[in-house]
């Protein structure tokens, strides 16, 4: 009987609580809408703004007095013909390579060789261990560093990297097998002192602590024909060692 | 209760009727009850309806209307690279009620002929006292001294933001773009050509895109503003033409005018050179004749000879040359030397029938082809043009054309012998590029070339060369027509350039309306001292601006021409 009763007031509740469940949804819709509306309107202000703004701007920096600056201060003129360049090759050959090496490398390097030449006989029992020239005249180890630079293109690059690293490596620490290329020379100092008799090590010094300023230079070869000849063939030869080494460790 | 049951009595007749009666006047009222009723819900049940209608889908109160969209008062005016050329603004305006102000009159008129000293005091005063309802003091006020104006604290004074057109690159191109009248409606130029287009809420939103570029029309101007004022002339008019589109890049008219202030402009500065003045511009007319002479057979080969005498006596007239050949010369020569006498031979073989085709062809019989409300007629001889007009025109003069069409004629013989109607529009997909009308057949235009080129690297318009980018072109300068006479002193020079000449893309058409020799030109007024530098040097300021790349090693087949020119002249 209760339940017969109550039942259009359950019909009414449910009916009232689904028409408010909808007008929440549609508030919360329309809350939303106005939020947006917010936002496009801030939207709209601000690209008026900004037109005003840019209005402002171009109109100072209009065309005519940019001419008239450029008449008063800059003076620029129009490009000729011969300021155009039709690609980077062009652009390339505009440039010449800098001749930057005039900060002493090279005044070290001219009186290098005279010390050298004093120390050659010491230097020759070097090279003798090496295996190349016993007992040469300066005269032809010239020629032959000539020869080499003639055969033996690919010896160019090797030999800066081999000479480069004595200074540095000498002191650097043994146990680093950094790269491929860095172990050579590496070993390239250290073999001589192995293979060869100690008593090169005194004018291995004095010819490290001569060349330690110049570390780079290619024309350490090339204005010394006699220690970097020794270095190139030592290379040579421990170039092979090397890897033997390397698997070794 | 005390009626009677009808078992115990006989109601009485009118009883009976009575209860009818009532039962008759119940029913009318319970249906005008239920009438009455059915209205109420019916109208309560629409308001219901409304309000959960308006609940779900209606506007909040706080509504903004207008503002979701950024819709200029009326259009934007950009160039071609987006660079707006004009604009619509708020700007302030300060006006007076003086039926309204309630402070001293006097006081107030001396305070505003303080701040705007445009009236006196006593101006102000009598306009305060005047009784009418409504002045304006200042149109696009000053926000310092609005704050002034307004710190006056005088309930009469209005002080409200209008839309106000602006032209952020005040004189640039103001010719071409116009300006708008006191109520925003164009009175001028594009402004009032694209008036609906600027003023419609439904096109006013995008801006409209011209085709010219506001760094080559001030390149231009400043150009030729420069020679104008080295050489005193009165008037100056350039354009410059893309050959293949028809666009109008660059079209200038001086003495110019700033739009943003068009009151204070002269109608001569008012005058548009470009498009609206025609001008006889002499010798740049050969081109069209030689090229008219070579498509119909009369010309066979630039090497073709003409006997060319120091005088010509034809038809009663004498033609001379400024500088006679007195020998027999070439097309070439011809061309190179700006010959009258040569010309005029040529066009005579032409005809008149003829010429007056194709100059009817090219539209030099019109008015010029633009979207601009300010278009001259072309002037020719009409009815009485004769063998004779057939020479003169066939030397530019007689025939009177705006520089517009003559950038017209020269795309047109450059852009292979097509015509396309000049466009102050972008082209694009609102302004597509018409099919042209072939007007010169495509070799014509090849030999022109050559021809053209010999001009400025031998001839007359030596000056107009910019190395590199390989000008071609043509001098002209024509004696000004004065009271009904040709003067001898007073000129209009002019030059058509048209570069790269080994593949045509730009023209340029530059004049000057009575320039005066100065010392730089040895006292010559002729196109080749005036105005051919102004194309050098504006050349080489917009061709890299146009991609024109210049470029030493090359040039339009040389060969073609040169050994028809004697050297030993020289």
């Amino acid at each position: 009987m209760s339940v017969r009763n109550f039942g259009s007031l359950f019909m009414v509740a449910s009916c009232a609580g689904a028409a408010l469940g909808c007008y929440l949804v549609s508030l919360r819709v329309a809350s939303e809408r106005a939020a947006l509306e917010d936002v496009e309107t801030k939207i709209v202000l601000a690209q008026r703004d900004m037109r005003t703004i840019q209005t402002e701007i171009g109109t100072r920096a209009r065309l005519s007095q940019l001419e008239r600056w450029n008449a008063k201060v800059l003076a620029l003129s129009a490009p000729q013909a011969d300021q155009f360049l039709k690609g980077s090759f062009e652009l390339a050959r505009l440039t010449r390579p800098q001749q930057k090496v005039d900060f002493g490398a090279p005044v070290v390097l001219a009186s290098a060789p005279a010390p050298e030449r004093h120390a050659a006989p010491i230097g020759q029992a070097e090279t003798d261990d090496a295996g190349v020239p016993a007992a040469v005249d300066p005269r032809e180890l010239m020629h032959e560093a000539s020869l080499k630079t003639d055969t033996g293109t690919r010896e160019v690059p090797s030999k800066p990297a081999a000479t480069a690293p004595v200074g540095a490596v000498g002191f650097k620490s043994t146990e680093k097998p950094v790269t491929a290329a860095k172990p050579a020379p590496k070993k390239a100092v250290d073999k001589p002192g192995l293979a060869a008799a100690h008593q090169t090590k005194t004018v291995d010094k004095r010819v490290l602590a001569e060349a330690q300023p110049v570390t780079r230079p290619v024309r350490l070869a090339k204005a010394d024909p006699l220690a970097p000849l020794a270095d190139r063939q030592s290379l040579k030869s421990v170039s092979k060692t090397s890897k033997d080494m390397h698997t070794g460790r | 209760m005390n009626a009677p049951s009808p078992a115990l009595v006989a109601p009485r007749p009118e009883r009976l009727r009575l209860v009818g009666q009532r039962r008759q006047i119940l029913a009318i009222m319970h249906q005008r009850l239920m009438f009455g009723m059915l209205v109420y819900a019916g109208v309560i049940a629409i308001i219901v309806l409304r309000i959960l209608w308006l609940a779900a889908f209606g506007d909040h109160a706080g509504r903004k209307e207008g503002l979701t969209q950024l819709i200029p008062d009326r259009g934007d005016i950009v160039d071609r690279d987006g660079e707006p050329l004009a604009r619509t603004i708020d700007a302030w305006t300060i006006a007076i009620h003086p039926t309204k102000v309630i402070g001293d009159k006097l006081a107030l008129a001396q305070k505003l002929a303080q701040l705007m000293p445009e009236h006196t005091a006593d101006q102000y005063f009598a306009m305060l006292r005047s009784g009418k309802p409504f002045f304006y003091l200042r149109r696009r006020a000053s926000p310092a001294l609005v704050e002034a104006v307004n710190a006056l604290g005088e309930p009469g004074l209005a002080i409200q933001r209008e839309p106000d057109r602006l032209y952020p690159q005040t004189s640039l191109a103001a010719h071409v773009l116009g300006f708008t009248d006191i109520d925003g409606h164009g009175a001028e130029g594009v402004e009032l050509a694209f008036d609906k287009y600027l003023s419609d809420p439904a096109t006013r939103g995008q801006p409209l895109a011209l085709s010219i570029s506001s760094k080559i029309q001030q390149a231009l101007e400043h150009e030729l503003g420069d020679a104008m004022s080295e050489f005193s002339a009165i008037g100056a008019a350039g354009v410059v033409m893309d050959v293949h589109t028809g666009e109008v890049l660059a079209m200038t008219s001086l003495p110019g005018l700033n739009p943003n202030a068009p009151g204070q402009a002269t109608p001569e500065q008012h005058f548009n050179r470009a498009t609206l003045g025609v001008f006889e511009l002499g010798s740049t007319f050969k081109p069209f004749t030689v090229a008219m002479a070579m498509d119909s057979g009369v010309i066979k080969s630039v090497g073709q000879v003409y006997n060319c005498p120091h005088e010509l006596h034809v038809y009663g007239h004498v033609v001379h040359d400024t500088h006679p050949f007195g020998r027999a010369c070439t097309v070439s020569e011809i061309m190179m030397e700006s010959s009258n006498i040569g010309t005029a031979q040529i066009a005579d073989q032409v005809g008149t029938q003829r010429q007056k085709a194709f100059l009817k062809k090219m539209g030099f019989l019109d008015r010029v082809e633009i979207e601009l409300k300010e278009r001259g007629r072309a002037l020719n001889p009409g009815s009485r043009w004769g063998p004779f007009e057939t020479m003169t025109i066939g030397f530019g003069q007689g025939i009177a054309v705006a520089p517009l069409q003559l950038a017209m004629g020269y795309a047109t013989l450059f852009d292979n012998g097509v015509y396309h109607p000049p466009t102050i529009l972008k082209r694009g997909p609102n302004n597509p590029l018409p099919p042209g009308r072939r007007i010169f057949s495509e070799e014509t235009s090849e030999k022109m070339r050559a021809l053209l080129r010999l001009v400025v690297m031998k001839g007359t318009g030596k000056k107009a060369d910019a190395p590199g980018y390989r000008i071609g072109g043509k001098t002209g300068t024509a004696q000004k027509l004065i009271n009904g006479h040709y003067s001898q002193t007073i000129n209009i020079t002019s030059f058509a350039g048209v570069f790269p000449m080994d593949d045509p893309r730009y023209v340029i058409v530059v004049m000057l309306d009575e320039p005066k020799a100065t010392k730089d030109t040895f006292g010559f007024t002729t196109a080749g001292w005036n105005v051919a530098p102004v194309v050098s040097r504006t050349v080489s300021r917009i061709a890299p601006m146009l991609g024109v790349t210049p470029d030493l090693n090359r040039e339009p087949n040389m060969g073609e021409v040169l050994p028809f020119v004697h050297e030993t002249k020289e």
